[in-house]
C-alpha cells in the first residue's frame, strides 16, 4: 500500500458466488480493490443487492491462469463423441418392445398388468 | 503508435489477422478482452463503453440529490436503491473501459481526467434541468425507457464483456424504469397542480429524448461511426430505428394518461409504416454534448465535489494516514 504504487494501487479482482448450496459458483464480474477484504465487501454492493446467494469468492485476476486465445479454438468438440452421450443409444428402446412384443404374441406378457 | 508498429506487424500479417478476426464476429461468436482486435474495434468500444460508464455516473450524482427530498420514506428507500445502480453500473462499465484502455498503458484515471478536460462526452440528457419531482419520474419512466431500448438492442454486441455487463445492467433498468412509471402515474392521477407538474415535465424534457437516439442517419456527420459499429456489430440498429422503437412504446402511453407532446405533428403514418415528428434542434444537441447544456458545468462541478469529498474514503481502504 505504500506510495509508489500511486497510480493504480488497486488490484482487478473477479468475482464467483453461489446461488444455493446445490447449485455451482458463477462467474460474476471483476471489480477493482486494494485488498481481498474490501473486494469482498464491494462484491457484496455491486453484485448481490437483489439476488440470493450463499457463498462467494473473490479472486486475484493476476493468479487466474487463464488459457491463451490462440489455444481456444482447440476446445470445440468434435461431432464424434456420441459413445459418451445418450443420444448415441437412442436405439434401445424400439429394441427392446420389439422383443417384449415377439415374446408376448407367443406367451402372453410375464407378469399382468394391474 | 500504429498498431503495426505496436504489435510488430507486417501490413500482410495485420491483413490475415484482420480477416480472421471479421470472420470471427460474422460467425457470431464474441471477441474476449485477451482477442486480438483491431485498433479502429478497439476505439470504438472505448468511446461507446466509457461514454456509457461517465453518463451512468453522471446521471446518478444529481438524481442522489433528491433522496431528502423524495416525498415519502418508499420513494426515498427506491430512489436510493436507483442511485447505487446507476453507481454499480457505471463500475461495471469502468472495468469493461479500463481493460481495454490497458492496451495503450492508461487506466480509469485517464477516463476521468478525460471527463473533466471534455474529451469525453456524456449523455445529453444528464445536461438538462429537472426542477420538480415530476421530473425524477419522468427520468425514470422515459430516460431510463429510452436507455433501455438501446441497451437491448447491444445486448447482443460482438465485443463479450459488454454483452455480459449489459444483461446485468438491464435486468435493473427495468426495476428503475417502473419506479418511475409509478411516480408518473402517482402525479396523472393526482390534483390538477399535480398533473401540471407532469405536463411541464414532459413538454421540458421532450427534445432531449429525441436527441437521446442521436441524430437520424441523414445527418452525415455520425453516419460512418453508426457503419462501423454496425459492421463489427457492436449495435444492431440505427439511430432512427431505436427513436422509432421509443416512439412505438411510449407515445400512445403519454397520450392515455392525457398529456401532450410540444409537436402537434407527431402521428404515426400507415402508409410509410413509421412514425413522422419532428426533428429536434441538432445543432443545439452538439452543443449540449460538448459541455454547453444548461447544467454542463454544474453537473462536471458535482463530479469534482463528490470525487473529492471522497478522497479520505479511498485513502482509508490504502490503509494511508489522512490528515484531519
Amino acid at each position: 500500500m505504500s506510495q509508489d504504487k500511486a497510480k493504480t494501487p488497486f488490484d482487478v479482482y473477479e468475482v464467483f458466488s453461489q446461488r444455493s448450496s446445490t447449485s455451482p459458483f458463477i462467474h460474476q464480474f471483476s471489480l477493482l480493490a486494494p485488498n481481498h477484504e474490501v473486494a469482498m465487501s464491494m462484491a457484496r454492493e455491486n453484485f448481490l443487492r437483489r439476488d440470493n446467494c450463499v457463498n462467494l469468492w473473490v479472486v486475484k485476476r493476476d493468479d487466474v491462469y487463464v488459457l491463451p486465445p490462440e489455444e481456444r479454438e482447440s476446445l470445440e468438440r468434435l461431432d464424434n463423441k456420441a459413445y459418451r452421450e445418450t443420444k448415441g443409444y437412442g436405439d434401445l428402446q424400439s429394441k427392446w418392445r420389439a422383443h417384449r412384443e415377439r415374446y408376448e404374441a407367443q406367451h402372453g406378457p410375464v407378469k399382468k398388468e394391474v | 503508435m500504429s498498431q503495426l508498429v505496436r504489435e510488430g506487424l507486417t501490413e500482410a500479417q495485420y491483413q490475415a489477422k484482420y480477416e480472421e478476426f471479421l470472420a470471427k464476429i460474422d460467425s457470431g461468436r464474441k471477441i474476449e478482452a485477451d482477442d486480438w482486435m483491431p485498433d479502429d474495434y478497439r476505439n470504438q468500444l472505448i468511446k461507446l463503453i466509457s461514454m456509457h460508464s461517465v453518463s451512468e455516473i453522471m446521471g446518478a450524482l444529481p438524481e442522489k440529490e433528491w433522496v431528502p427530498k423524495a416525498p415519502s420514506l418508499r420513494r426515498k428507500l427506491a430512489i436510493m436503491a436507483k442511485v447505487q445502480d446507476e453507481m454499480g453500473h457505471g463500475q461495471l462499465l469502468m472495468r469493461v473501459a479500463e481493460d481495454l484502455v490497458a492496451e495503450y498503458g492508461k487506466s480509469r484515471e485517464d477516463l476521468l481526467e478525460d471527463l473533466f478536460t471534455g474529451r469525453l462526452k456524456f449523455h445529453n440528457v444528464f445536461h438538462m434541468e429537472a426542477p420538480s419531482w415530476a421530473d425524477a419520474g419522468v427520468i425514470g419512466w422515459l430516460v431510463d425507457g429510452a436507455a433501455i431500448i438501446t441497451q437491448t438492442m447491444s445486448l447482443d454486441t460482438s465485443y463479450g464483456p459488454y454483452s455480459r455487463a449489459l444483461y446485468r445492467i438491464c435486468a435493473e433498468e427495468k426495476f428503475h424504469a417502473q419506479h418511475g412509471e409509478s411516480i408518473v402515474l402517482a402525479l396523472a392521477e393526482g390534483t390538477e397542480q399535480q398533473r401540471q407538474m407532469l405536463q411541464d415535465a414532459v413538454t421540458r424534457w421532450w427534445p432531449a429524448l429525441l436527441m437521446f437516439f442521436g441524430p437520424p442517419e441523414s445527418a452525415t456527420t455520425i453516419k460512418s461511426n453508426q457503419e462501423q459499429n454496425m459492421r463489427y456489430k457492436i449495435r444492431s440498429q440505427t439511430n432512427e430505428e431505436l427513436r422509432q422503437i421509443f416512439f412505438d412504446k411510449y407515445v400512445p402511453r403519454i397520450f392515455h394518461l392525457g398529456l401532450t407532446l410540444p409537436d402537434p405533428t407527431i402521428h404515426y403514418s400507415e402508409e410509410e409504416g413509421k412514425w413522422i415528428y419532428q426533428q429536434p434542434d441538432w445543432e443545439e444537441f452538439k452543443k449540449i454534448v460538448k459541455g454547453g447544456g444548461p447544467r454542463s458545468v454544474q453537473r462536471l462541478d458535482l463530479r469534482r465535489l463528490s470525487y473529492e469529498d471522497a478522497v479520505w474514503v479511498r485513502d482509508a481502504l490504502l490503509g494511508n494516514k489522512v490528515a484531519i
